[in-house]
């Protein structure tokens, strides 16, 4: 099992959302995340006033799959995501030693 | 048969009768299910003290002992799964074979399941710990005796009463306002929560003990109809309270058997069942689920102006820190204050100057001061006097407008007006929405006391109040010219969904144009309000849906919106709008996003050229003239398409034919580095070469360094970026000098262009030797010295690079190689000559995109051009 993490743009999200649903994926976990990469902060003045955005807006994503699916799913999240702008946001992929579902005990591919 | 069976059988036979009583609950009222199911609890009590096994080696005689029930149970008000709440009660001292009868006595409750708590006290303790401990004394003021020494039990009850209650009882009613506003401000407002807490909450059960309890003490009442036959409650107002407590019995009571345990807040995931239960079923497009909450909350919300007017009318009321003395007076005769209170100086009054009715919010708006229950209860009867003709009466507007934006910190002047009927009375399409109830996780508020939440936290903006967090609010609605249109869209802006159908925005402002039109507005004033309402939800949308950080969205945004002033009474709007929802809605993430729109929106109606209203008849004029031109449906699809990629700066600066010429060009290109056209003809000293080209870094510096190492001269410029990386650039300059062969000197700089951009010509070195001719330069008119301007805030999105020098050859090339060598990418450029004085505007971004916005990079590409100019002499 793999477990995939994506930071993507928060305008992304019904992009990323539709093109894993065509593939059948069917669960995912979001959250709202603050950071910054290579897209730094920045700051605008109104009024005199400087306002910085230090940490930018994004969606965070996280999905536990088959290893055998995860290529697919990195493809997928990565043409969705996709605007060839600065801030489109990085993939990670990571191994799973096990998965329980809590309420069943069902374990491994089962359980995802 | 041995005792331990006698005990089971006892415990065994409660069992079964609970569990008889639960099976019929909706056969009795709610009340007598109670007071049943308290019955069941006695017998139980009374059976087991008779074969209790201890109970006749206590020595009932010599140290008499009592069971007490206490609280709920001691009221007779027992909840299906609510505690059991005991006390053994010993005179002298607690014997040591006590533990024994309390095995056999409570353990057995537990084994059945029963939540029970129990005390062992003697006498004097019991006095000691209710005088130390309040806690411990609320429940004491409902006890009842069960069963064993009844003397005992009135023993407690003079003791309490003369060594407690007779000696403290202001302190102790002090404690128990101040306790249960603590418990409001930690459980919430019952009536509007949508997971109400039923006991709680404000206007839960506990305001209705909190008076009970308040009665006991000072008036000794054994029942609650006492607080009737006392005064404290009205007949009418007795049986309200009655039917309202039932209800909430009710709810309460539901609620345990569907979760099977003792709750009192009312999640979300029992709602439905609950409703369904309480046999609510689907009318006027409202769910069975709103429906019920809604009367939950109407029920509640009596209980809780019950509670308050109790605690105001019988000065029970609990003041953190004394007010001070102020000498006020209402501005109306027939409006008079007593006990800080306002109040009508005759009902009849009324008839003849219906006024009166608003006039009485208005000075409570002014002064700060409530009403009376009485005045309450006079607006609500005589509200039937609002007609048309009061509606649209001028003083009654004003009357209005004022309350509309007089900050109310302490207490909310509409929200008495909408809990009176005089707000709908007022404005009767609010009708749809009172206690209209949205069923999600997001909406956390009926939609009136939404709007009204709305209205309140804008007027909050930077007060002590304000917990939006949001410094920028408070700067712009301090520097607010027009508050009272925002305050208007606040009060209004889901008035639409009282129709349950969606479009409730766009509904909304067309009603709010009724609204509007009948108080009188003008029509800008009214354009402004349906705007906002209309477009109450755009910036969140746009903020969470679209890139913000391309310029096209706020541009697309600008133009929706037009005026920086409707701006900021959006971008307002959108924040009271989404913190009065609830947490779900708003956040400091949500936050940053719109805040970052809305600045970005700003800088363009700001700078105003893209976002005019001339801009966007120009820019779809030119798509019109360009779609015209179109010999196909395919050729119009086509240009459709290339649309989508030319920014909006493009359509609004080239003029239509040029855009034409454009399309040609790019038609030309296909898989090319670029394609140029230069026109003039033999004739005229200029020439306009127009370059399409894969845009790339450094791109315009190439082409610069191409014109001057072939001799020509730049005379002004413009460069553009369309959305599919594709340049555009239109150069005026000096052809050539030796005129016969200008075609040649052409061919051979679009030759050396392509060298250049394929990277087999090094321009910098090939120019050196040409430049170096040039070591200083002498204007002609005045000596001002080179200005280089690096702003990077006019721009959201890009860098404003401004140049002022004296012309010279390989100007151009010079300044933007060191743009490019300082890692930038030109958008934008604007280059203009006049005589010998240049001004060479640059839009950049770095290679990534982005601006350079750090103090370090705007001074270091300073340098980097500044080195590279020649000297002035």
């Amino acid at each position: 099992m793999k477990k995939i993490e994506a930071i993507i743009k928060p305008f992304k999200l019904d992009d990323v959302k539709e093109a894993l649903n065509e593939i059948g994926i069917q669960g995912m976990t979001i959250s709202e995340v603050k950071g910054y990469g290579r897209q730094k902060g920045h700051k605008e003045i109104y009024r005199g006033a400087e306002y910085v955005v230090d940490f930018i807006p994004k969606i965070k994503i996280e999905i536990v799959v088959d290893a055998q699916q995860a290529d697919t799913v990195v493809e997928k999240i990565r043409d969705a995501a996709n605007t060839g702008k600065i801030g489109d946001g990085k993939i990670f992929v990571f191994s799973v030693e096990e998965a329980i579902r809590v309420r069943t005990g069902e374990t491994g591919n089962d359980a995802i | 048969m041995n005792m331990d069976t006698n005990y089971l059988q006892i415990s065994n036979a409660l069992k079964q009768d609970r569990e008889k009583l639960i099976a019929s609950f909706d056969d009795f009222p709610v009340i007598e299910f109670m007071r049943r199911h308290s019955r069941i609890l006695d017998t139980y009590f009374q059976q087991s003290f008779e074969e209790s096994l201890v109970g006749p080696r206590l020595g009932l005689n010599k140290n008499p002992y009592a069971i007490i029930a206490l609280g709920g149970y001691g009221r007779g008000e027992q909840c299906v799964h609510s505690d059991v709440d005991i006390l053994f009660l010993f005179k002298k001292r607690i014997p040591k074979e006590a533990v024994s009868l309390i095995q056999e006595i409570i353990y057995p409750l537990w084994d059945i399941g029963l939540e029970v708590g129990y005390a062992t006290r003697t006498l004097n303790e019991c006095i000691d710990l209710a005088r130390q401990d309040y806690e411990i004394l609320t429940p004491i003021l409902d006890a009842r005796f069960i069963c064993g020494m009844s003397i005992l039990f009135s023993e407690l009850m003079s003791a309490t009463r003369d060594k407690i209650l007779n000696r403290r009882s202001k302190k102790i009613v002090a404690w128990l306002v101040k306790s249960n506003t603590e418990r409001h401000l930690h459980f919430g407002d019952s009536t509007y929560l949508l997971e109400p807490n039923l006991k709680e909450g404000q206007g839960g059960l506990r305001d209705y003990h909190t008076m009970l309890w308040i009665g006991r003490i000072m008036l000794n009442i054994r029942q609650a109809r006492d607080l009737e036959y006392f005064g404290y409650l009205s007949h009418d107002e007795y049986l309200a309270v009655t039917e309202a407590l039932s209800f909430i019995w009710g709810v309460r009571n539901k609620l345990h058997l569907a979760t099977g345990r003792k709750v009192d807040q009312l999640y979300f995931e029992n709602q439905i069942k609950l409703a369904k239960s309480m046999n609510f079923s689907t009318a006027n497009g409202l769910q069975p689920v709103e429906k019920f909450l809604g009367t939950l909350h109407s029920k509640m919300d009596y209980m809780k102006q019950r509670h308050l007017v109790f605690l105001n009318e019988h000065g029970f009321v609990y003041k953190p820190r004394a007010r001070r003395k102020r000498k006020i007076a209402s501005a109306y005769d027939n409006i008079v204050i007593a006990n800080d209170m306002l109040e009508f100086s005759s009902s009849e009054d009324i008839l003849k100057s219906p006024e009166q009715l608003i006039h009485i919010f208005e000075e409570s708006a002014r002064l700060k001061l409530p009403l009376t229950t009485q005045a309450k209860r006079m607006v609500a009867e005589f509200s039937y006097l609002v007609d048309e003709r009061f509606r649209t009466s001028n003083s009654v507007v004003n009357s209005f407008e004022f309350i509309l934006r007089e900050p109310a910190p302490a207490f909310n002047v509409l929200r008495e007006m909408l809990n009176t009927g005089f707000l709908v009375r007022m404005i009767p399409e609010l009708k749809g929405i009172v206690n209209r109830i949205q069923y999600d996780q997001y909406h956390l508020y009926p939609v009136d006391k939404h709007l009204l939440r709305t209205v309140q936290t804008i007027k909050n903006f930077g007060s002590d109040r304000d917990d939006s967090g949001c410094i920028l609010c408070a700067n712009i609605w301090k520097g607010l010219k027009n508050r009272k249109l925002l305050l208007w869209a606040a009060l209004l802006h889901d008035i639409g969904k009282g129709v349950p159908e969606k479009g409730h925005s766009r509904r909304g402002a067309d009603i709010g144009r009724g609204i509007l039109a009948r108080f009188g507005y003008n029509t800008a004033d009214i354009d402004t309000i349906a705007f906002l309402i209309q477009e109450h939800l755009l910036l969140v949308k746009i903020a969470t849906r679209r890139d913000i950080h391309d310029e096209e969205t706020a541009i697309h945004c600008a133009r929706i919106i037009k005026k920086i002033s409707r701006l900021q009474m959006l971008y307002l709007l959108t924040v009271a709008d989404s913190t009065s929802t609830g947490p779900n809605a708003w956040n400091d993430w949500t936050a940053t996003l719109l805040r970052d729109l809305f600045l970005k929106i700003s800088n363009i109606l700001q700078k105003g050229e893209l976002a005019t209203q001339q801009a966007v008849k120009t820019s779809a004029h030119k798509k019109e003239v360009v779609l015209a031109s179109a010999s196909s449906k395919s050729e119009a699809t086509e240009l459709e398409k290339l649309f989508q990629y030319m920014s909006p700066r493009y359509l609004l600066y080239m003029p239509d034919h040029e855009i034409l010429n454009d399309i040609k060009l790019f038609r030309r290109l296909d898989d090319r580095a670029f394609v140029w056209d230069v026109n003039g003809g033999k004739a005229a000293n200029s020439r306009t070469v127009r370059i399409c080209a894969q845009d790339q870094p450094g791109l315009f510096s190439k082409i610069a360094g191409t014109f001057t190492l072939n001799g020509i001269d730049i005379l002004n410029g413009q460069i553009f970026t369309w959305r599919n990386n594709l340049a555009l650039d239109i150069f005026h300059v000096k052809p050539p000098p030796d005129r016969l062969f200008e075609k040649d000197r052409w061919q051979r700089a679009e030759k050396d262009l392509h060298k250049a951009l394929a990277g087999d010509l090094d321009l910098a070195k090939a120019l050196a030797d040409k430049v170096k001719g040039y070591g200083s330069i002498r204007p002609k008119a005045s000596k001002l010295p080179h200005n280089i301007v690096v702003d990077n805030h006019s721009s959201s999105f890009f860098t404003i690079i401004e140049v002022f020098t004296y012309d010279f050859p390989g100007l151009l090339f010079t300044v933007t190689d060191a743009l490019f060598k300082s890692g930038l990418d030109i958008w934008v450029a604007k280059i203009s000559t006049n005589v010998d004085q240049v001004v060479d505007v640059f839009y950049v971004r770095d290679f990534d995109g982005q601006k350079v916005d750090s103090e370090d990079q705007a001074a270091a590409i300073k340098t980097a051009i500044e080195e590279r100019l020649p000297e002035i002499v």
